[in-house]
């Protein structure tokens, strides 16, 4: 959740970080059964980030982008999110490109560009945008709780269900607390800047922050305990899963498996 | 009457020499309404969370329906009582508004069709119904703040404690939550103790008020509480404004010896004067009106 989670600088208004915001429409992902999602998807994503070949790489990007096309989800929205994953996976193809060992192409005075360095670039940077658009269509496609529901389902231990549960939860009223205390600093003439001062208020308001989380988490758990909580909450839910959930879980878990199967006789 | 609450000489102490509450004595029947009342930092919430067991007190006893709180297991106990919290973001921690009233129920070890009724009576009782879908955050504090309440009625408790419901709303909200709450004292005879520092809403809340400041100040019929002006000043309190109102009039020469305190008693009050005066009511400016009225206003003052 951390990774959408970011601040405007200009109007230093923070967005919530709704990554179902487009749950609500219709595609053949939105009507997929979300377990068989949740297992279909991982799958292929586990099977697109150890793909060894670019050429294949690139198939998987390709089909990573046709699932995002089949799930409706606006190609914009994704770009909002990518380009903070892009920020992060470019400056590791720049690093691999100059460092590593191999063929020179290019040579500016103790710097050189290798043709390994770019292939092994060129393929983790393909892999990890191929990993992270395939996070839209399978957890951008139904509402966060059902993925919540879905993984309790599935069998994951009830603690981490809890911690993605209450994070859920709470990270919005985190936001807004946190967007109050900025609107006081800021209607108090506070202004973001690189200095000292203005970064060592910063930590200040975030410790601020923390001490009322502290509070609140204190409070949460009161109420948990006058309604029951003992330690594993259960939840209602009904999941059906139809034959054509059957079909769209083996494609998608058979094209992550033939990657691998191309890869290895060579074909490509 | 059964005896709903019992709580004998409870006292607690956040660590060593901080006193929250100080040999706290209070008995509620079933069926009644209390309010319980007194400035901010008096321990209102902090004897909230005794009633069911989640603090527990240095010394004496909480005792609901004649179990005591700190011996019986807390299943036993917050199947009777429910507690809502002042703070809906505190009461609401389930991702939707359906698993949150479904929360209380499952943990009682209800079949989930029993769990499924529940919701629904509950969010019909709410007037929520439809919203079982929505994400707390995505409503608004009024509709949270009755989401929390349908969170705990979902359990169908006997008693409801709650936690200054009225703060925070907007007067529609505040409105409806009132005649909720009342309807629910009225028609399931539930048990209602309210902690508030809205003086208007207690005569409508509450049957009996106590006044709580670390320890129990005074107790009584609304009434007795808001006559006693001085005990009301000592704890940063006041009277509903038609009680004041009705001590104008009465300098404007209005006859009443018992001074209504909500919109309710008011208009039984005109009603009895205007019949019993014959058909209308007298008032008049007389030489000691204006005094009168400069007393009362002085009177009300907080220095």
């Amino acid at each position: 959740m951390q990774v959408f989670f970011f601040v405007k600088r200009k109007s230093a208004m923070i967005e919530y970080p709704e990554i179902d915001r487009y749950a609500s429409l219709d595609s053949p992902l939105h009507r997929f059964d979300p377990r068989a999602k949740l297992i279909a998807f991982l799958f292929l994503i586990f099977s697109v980030v150890l793909i060894p070949d670019l050429k294949i790489a690139f198939i998987g990007f390709f089909f990573a982008i046709f699932l995002l096309i089949l799930s409706g989800i606006p190609l914009a929205f994704v770009l909002r999110y990518l380009k903070w994953v892009a920020m992060f996976v470019l400056s590791f193809f720049v690093i691999l490109a100059f460092t590593f060992p191999g063929e020179e192409l290019f040579n500016f005075y103790f710097l050189s560009i290798t043709a390994e360095g770019l292939y092994t670039g060129s393929l983790i940077t393909l892999r990890a945008f191929s990993a992270v658009i395939l996070i839209f269509p399978m957890i951008g496609t139904m509402r966060f709780d059902t993925t919540i529901k879905a993984l309790d389902r599935l069998k994951v231990p009830n603690s981490l269900v809890q911690m993605l549960m209450f994070t859920y939860r709470y990270i919005f009223v985190f936001v807004d607390e946190f967007q109050r205390i900025w609107t006081a600093m800021e209607s108090k003439g506070f202004k973001l800047r690189t200095t000292l001062y203005a970064l060592r208020t910063i930590g200040k308001a975030l410790g601020m922050l923390f001490v009322r989380s502290y509070e609140r988490a204190e409070r949460v758990y009161q109420a948990m305990r006058s309604r029951g909580y003992t330690g594993n909450p259960k939840t209602l839910v009904e999941f059906e899963i139809h034959v054509k959930d059957y079909i769209l879980a083996v494609f998608i878990v058979g094209f992550a498996i033939s990657l691998h199967v191309i890869s290895f006789l060579g074909v490509v | 009457m059964r005896e709903a609450i019992n709580i004998k000489n409870l006292s607690y102490m956040y660590s060593e020499d901080t006193r929250a509450l100080e040999s706290v004595n209070m008995t509620v029947h079933e069926g009644e309404r209390i309010a319980i009342v007194g400035p901010n930092g008096a321990g209102k919430t902090t004897l909230l969370l005794h009633l069911n067991g989640i603090l527990h007190g240095t010394d004496g006893q909480v005792e609901v329906f004649g179990k005591s709180v700190d011996k019986v297991k807390r299943e036993e106990i917050i199947k009777d009582i429910g507690l809502v919290f002042q703070d809906p973001d505190d009461q609401l921690f389930m991702p939707t508004i359906f698993d949150d009233l479904a929360f209380g129920p499952i943990n009682l070890g209800l079949k989930e069709d029993e769990v499924r009724k529940r919701v629904e009576k509950a969010l019909l009782t709410l007037g929520l119904s439809g919203y079982e879908n929505r994400c707390p955050h995505h409503l608004s504090y009024g509709e949270k703040k009755k989401a929390s309440l349908a969170a705990v009625m979902s359990m169908e408790p006997r008693i409801l404690v709650l936690d200054e419901p009225t703060a925070n709303l907007d007067p529609r909200s505040r409105a409806e939550l009132i005649e909720i709450i009342k309807g629910l004292n009225e028609r399931e005879g539930i048990t209602i103790v309210t902690a508030t520092h809205d003086v208007n809403a207690v005569p409508t809340l509450a049957d009996r008020v106590y006044v709580l400041n670390k320890r129990i100040i005074a107790e009584g019929t609304s009434q007795k509480i808001f006559s006693d002006v001085e005990l009301l000043k000592e704890n940063n309190l006041e009277v509903p404004e038609v009680f004041k109102l009705f001590e104008v009039l009465q300098c404007f020469g209005y006859n009443c010896e018992e001074l209504p305190l909500s919109v309710d008693d008011a208009i039984e009050h005109l009603t009895r004067t205007v019949e019993t005066e014959g058909g209308h009511i007298h008032l008049h400016i007389h030489e000691h009106t204006h005094d009168q009225v400069r007393k009362l206003k002085d009177k009300y003052e907080h220095h």
